[in-house]
């Protein structure tokens, strides 16, 4: 599974790294960032809530 | 393309026209506005003659990213609501000037550096719950809700505490003014914000005159470049004129419902005080049920757009309401039940897009430390037996009377 957050549609709200820390992590403006994009397996749960979690629905997945 | 309605403001219920135009119908003085937002999300699109509204999640969502859509009437060249004179800085821009200053303001309200104020805010949660601890029972709106956001916000601002009875008063009078007509409470806007900017002006020039660095945001704003060019004297007014009315209410009224809204559940409290990792998604929760900032504020086509589909015109008026977002069964399972541990929650509380709430990281920051310092202190609260929780929506809900009783300490 493949994590990445669509820079245009992101605007900070933070929930992806709230409820998903070991995948995002905020940048110094409080946008998101991917920490890992190649999600591990026993993450990939916890990946699809980051992404449902997203008001934005900036959040994309690959699988 | 999705269903309008069409709608005339006299045949609109008392709840739609104190949602969509502010007439202060008291209809959303209630416990449970719940009830009146999912009416609302029965028409997901409303057009009426003042302008046009959208209460569903999916159509908010992307009208909050069209930059279409602009927060300034462009028949007057100002925004609406924040007792100012001028469009406010970022609120009212848009574009480029718009993502430029976000990028300046952003990092001083990002994650991080909100999460070093923790120790601060329970501190200060400490004292103010020190005053009353030993009482057993507390009106908790005055004594609580109100000055912590706004002590701690005035440290971060740089303003002195002594203006904060003035600032207040200022900002009460930009958003209260019961009783006034639309037009009216326009123009009372204007002159409490007049008042608020020459206050905010006389401490920029003490600054200015004393020739010190402080590490707050108005010294930060006096640090600000753009092109090369540091703001001049106005600009930084017109930011802290904005901070003053976007930061010293919010919070508080936040604060408010979330804390109201426990003290009336008792089992959901409990089960917090059990599992305190319970907390921060219970808060989100809270924010998704209560939507402290129920709309958007008005916004404006800048030219011919759509939305959903919908044609708008250049010109007209446009409204996106967050409470009924927040209840949209299309992207919340059973919406109408309060869930603290739901997962996900995609709530819209702090809006959507690209004026998404520039203190949401500061906001929560001060409420989980809050609320929990709280919990740790007093556990056990409940609403005062005879006594109820005031409710009310002006601009924001909150529970402007909140007496609680406890076990003293």
């Amino acid at each position: 599974m493949l994590i990445h957050i669509d820079e245009a549609i992101c605007s900070g709200h933070g929930r992806c790294y709230d409820v998903a820390p070991d995948l995002f992590e905020p940048g110094d403006d409080g946008r998101g960032f991917v920490r890992c994009a190649e999600v591990p397996a026993h993450l990939e749960g916890v990946a699809r809530l980051a992404a449902a979690s997203c008001p934005e629905g900036a959040i994309g997945i690959d699988s | 393309m999705t269903e309008v309605t069409e709608l005339s403001w006299e045949a609109m219920s008392p709840q739609m026209r104190a949602m969509i135009g502010y007439e202060p119908n008291g209809s959303f003085d209630v416990e449970h506005p719940q009830a009146l937002f999912l009416d609302m999300l029965k028409t997901p699109i409303v057009r009426w003659e003042g302008g046009i509204a959208f209460f569903g999640m999916s159509e908010i969502v992307e009208a909050g990213r069209n930059p279409d859509i602009t927060s300034v009437n462009p028949a007057t060249g100002n925004g609406m609501g924040m007792g100012s004179r001028e469009p406010l800085i970022p609120l009212h821009l848009d574009g480029e000037v718009h993502k430029r200053y976000r990028k300046l303001i952003d990092p001083l309200l990002a994650p991080k550096r909100m999460a070093a104020l923790e120790p601060d805010v329970r501190k200060l949660a400490d004292e103010l719950i020190d005053g009353f601890i030993g009482d057993g029972h507390v009106e908790l709106h005055d004594a609580f809700c109100v000055p912590l956001p706004c002590i701690m916000f005035l440290r971060l601002f740089g303003m002195p505490m002594e203006d904060l009875d003035f600032l207040i008063a200022c900002k009460d009078g930009v958003l209260k003014n019961e009783g006034a007509t639309f037009e009216e409470h326009e123009e009372l806007a204007w002159l409490a914000g007049d008042r608020l900017r020459e206050r905010l002006a006389l401490r920029l020039a003490e600054r200015r005159r004393s020739g010190e660095v402080h590490d707050d945001l108005i010294g930060a704003f006096m640090s600000f470049e753009l092109d090369g060019e540091r703001l001049n004297d106005a600009e930084i007014v017109n930011l802290m004129h904005m901070f003053t009315i976007a930061g010293l209410d919010t919070v508080t009224s936040s604060l408010s419902v979330i804390l109201g809204w426990l003290a009336l559940h008792e089992e959901e409290r409990h089960r917090i005080l059990a599992d305190p990792s319970l907390l921060n998604p219970a808060i989100e929760e809270i924010m998704r049920w209560e939507s402290p900032v129920p709309q958007g504020g008005t916004r404006w086509a800048k030219v011919d757009t759509e939305v959903a589909g919908v044609p708008i015109k250049a010109g007209e008026l446009i409204l996106l309401c967050w409470a009924t977002a927040n209840l949209d069964p299309a992207a919340f399972d059973d919406p109408l039940t309060v869930d603290i541990g739901r997962e996900p929650n995609r709530h819209i509380a702090f809006a959507a897009g690209l004026h998404r709430c520039l203190g949401s990281h500061l906001a929560r920051a001060e409420l989980r430390a809050a609320v929990d310092q709280f919990h740790r202190r007093v556990g056990d609260y409940r609403v005062t037996d005879g006594e109820t929780v005031d409710w009310a929506l002006h601009g924001v809900r909150e529970a402007k009377r909140l007496p609680l009783t406890f076990t003293p300490a």
